[in-house]
């Protein structure tokens, strides 16, 4: 479980980014964090594995204080993978960029091997096992990155703008992959400005602006709300704009829906079954 | 990264940022030379004395300390060595006239924007691509210092503990920060210069620029009285001698 209580941060010579944030993530949940550029997203995320101190108010994680454990101890627990896979590839291979981390954290050769083979599978990057990850495509690159986070097995997953970038069949393969871990049990938490995206896949929804939460609840609550979507400078999900649309038309159309899947159910059951 | 905040420009409006770049440019280089003319500390001093304000009188005198700060740990070492090898008070001396080669240099570059600094450099005659080249180079220090923090996150994300280790160990660690920062820096300079090309760089020899720069009267003051600054130096240091209270040397 993640708490942040108050934080408060600026950065030096910069724009104060929180201003009294507070938020709880229960374990197990999916929770996707949205809002204008410069609201303050990315560096709440970088609170949640110490990357970042708060300068005033505290973050908890799983009872511990981060101001207390270092960046190598939380990192084990809260995996973080960063927006842009070309700020951490530097190996020669994909198999020794992945298995950075578990080298890092000490796992035994063996393991590493294991882990490492087990998860270029799942990310469907096993022919490029020994290519160069400098030679692959943008997405491909994405992937390695992701892979060499999911390797150690993190509790709590942080995702930076993971679908920027990627095609609409990979998107939707990672959509799967973030929902799989949360069956699996695992905290997912994604920081992204694709609406589609966090409509489809989320439970909850962080909405911030200007260094403040605006919004925490249900996806169909927040995503719905167009006062929310305007502070946040977002748009609807397509889904909703559609439903919003045809209540205008159908008297009882209900409205608050993100998902393809609800609208159409909705119209199926307006159909009479 | 805090070194880097000595490229960090900001448009500020004082005396010293409203003069010409080229007087600065010209300041900056004679009061260099005036410290490499003297060894003696007090000398050094007062030079550093009348460089702090300088800097005041940019109001950049914070942002320069937090420069120095970044390089308190090379100052530092820097004094241990020449202890080690001369006198306590030669290595203090040195150091003094460190701090005023640094602030000679921030005084050019805290106070002149990149920009300002190419048309400076093409009214020297310097060939336009080689100012643009500099004026551009400056410009991305910031961003890269970005960067490497960006990275440095990202790889103690990964569990990468920069501080462990002996020696060798420590120095290898950041093997994992270098390597991205120059993959990213090669990436950008070319998607750089793709975007100069498709804007047509260097399609014509004679280039017109939006801003020229001209001398007003108190450059050609600062001017006159940096000169001044040079000749009476090398003439009391080399002709007449300095009165005793300006060569005092530390007793250590």
């Amino acid at each position: 479980m993640i708490t942040a209580e108050e934080i408060w941060f600026t950065y030096p010579d910069g724009p104060t980014a929180l201003r009294g944030v507070s938020l709880r993530i229960r374990d197990r949940e999916l929770v996707a964090i949205m809002g204008e550029n410069g609201a303050g997203k990315t560096t709440l995320v970088k609170h949640f594995n110490g990357l970042l101190r708060p300068q005033e108010g505290s973050v908890t994680v799983d009872g511990l204080n981060t101001l207390q454990v270092s960046v190598a101890e939380l990192a084990r627990k809260v995996g973080y993978v960063f927006q842009n896979a070309d700020h951490q590839l530097f190996s020669e291979t994909v198999y020794s960029e992945v298995a950075f981390a578990l080298n890092n954290f000490g796992y035994p050769e063996k393991e590493t091997r294991r882990r490492v083979q087990q998860v270029l599978r799942l990310l469907d990057l096993e022919k490029y096992r020994n290519s160069s990850p400098f030679s692959l495509s943008g997405g491909e690159r994405k992937r390695v990155a992701l892979a060499s986070t999911l390797c150690f097995d993190p509790e709590i997953i942080v995702l930076d703008e993971p679908t920027i970038g990627q095609d609409g069949s990979q998107k939707k393969k990672l959509g799967e992959l973030i929902h799989s871990f949360n069956l699996e049990g695992k905290t997912v938490i994604v920081v992204t400005h694709d609406v589609e995206f966090a409509a489809e896949y989320a439970q909850r929804i962080v909405a911030m602006a200007r260094g403040r939460i605006i919004a925490d609840g249900p996806s169909k609550k927040v995503l719905t709300n167009p006062k929310i979507l305007e502070e946040c400078a977002l748009l609807a999900p397509q889904a909703t704009q559609l439903a919003q649309r045809i209540s205008e038309r159908v008297k009882g159309f209900p409205t608050e829906l993100v998902s393809v899947e609800e609208v159409a159910s909705a119209i199926r059951e307006f159909l009479g079954g | 990264m805090s070194v880097l905040q000595a490229f960090n420009f900001r448009r500020k409006n004082t005396v010293v940022h409203r003069l010409d770049p080229r007087t600065k440019l010209y300041l900056a280089i004679t009061l260099l030379i005036v410290s490499f003319i003297f060894s003696e500390v007090v000398v050094l001093s007062l030079i550093f004395l009348f460089l702090l304000l300088v800097l005041a009188a940019a109001r950049s005198l914070s942002q320069w300390f937090r420069t120095i700060r970044g390089l308190s740990f090379l100052l530092i070492i820097v004094v241990l060595f020449n202890s080690m090898f001369a006198t306590l008070g030669y290595a203090i001396t040195f150091v003094v006239r460190l701090l005023d080669i640094m602030a000679c240099f921030s005084i050019f570059f805290l106070t002149v924007h990149p920009d300002d600094l190419a048309q400076a450099l093409i009214h020297l005659h310097v060939p336009f691509d080689f100012a643009f080249t500099l004026s551009i180079a400056t410009r991305y220090v910031p961003t890269l210092a970005q960067e490497a923090q960006t990275i440095i996150d990202a790889q103690m994300s990964r569990g990468l503990e920069l501080q462990k280790g002996n020696m060798i160990k420590r120095i290898r660690n950041y093997i994992p920060i270098l390597i991205p920062l120059i993959v990213c820096s090669i990436r950008r300079a070319l998607s750089v210069a793709e975007s100069l090309e498709s804007r047509a760089f260097g399609s014509t020899k004679r280039r017109t620029y939006l801003h020229a720069l001209k001398m007003a009267k108190k450059d050609h003051f600062v001017i006159l009285l940096a000169t001044l600054a040079v000749i009476v130096s090398i003439y009391y240091k080399f002709l007449v001698g300095l009165p005793s209270w300006l060569t005092w040397q530390i007793p250590l």
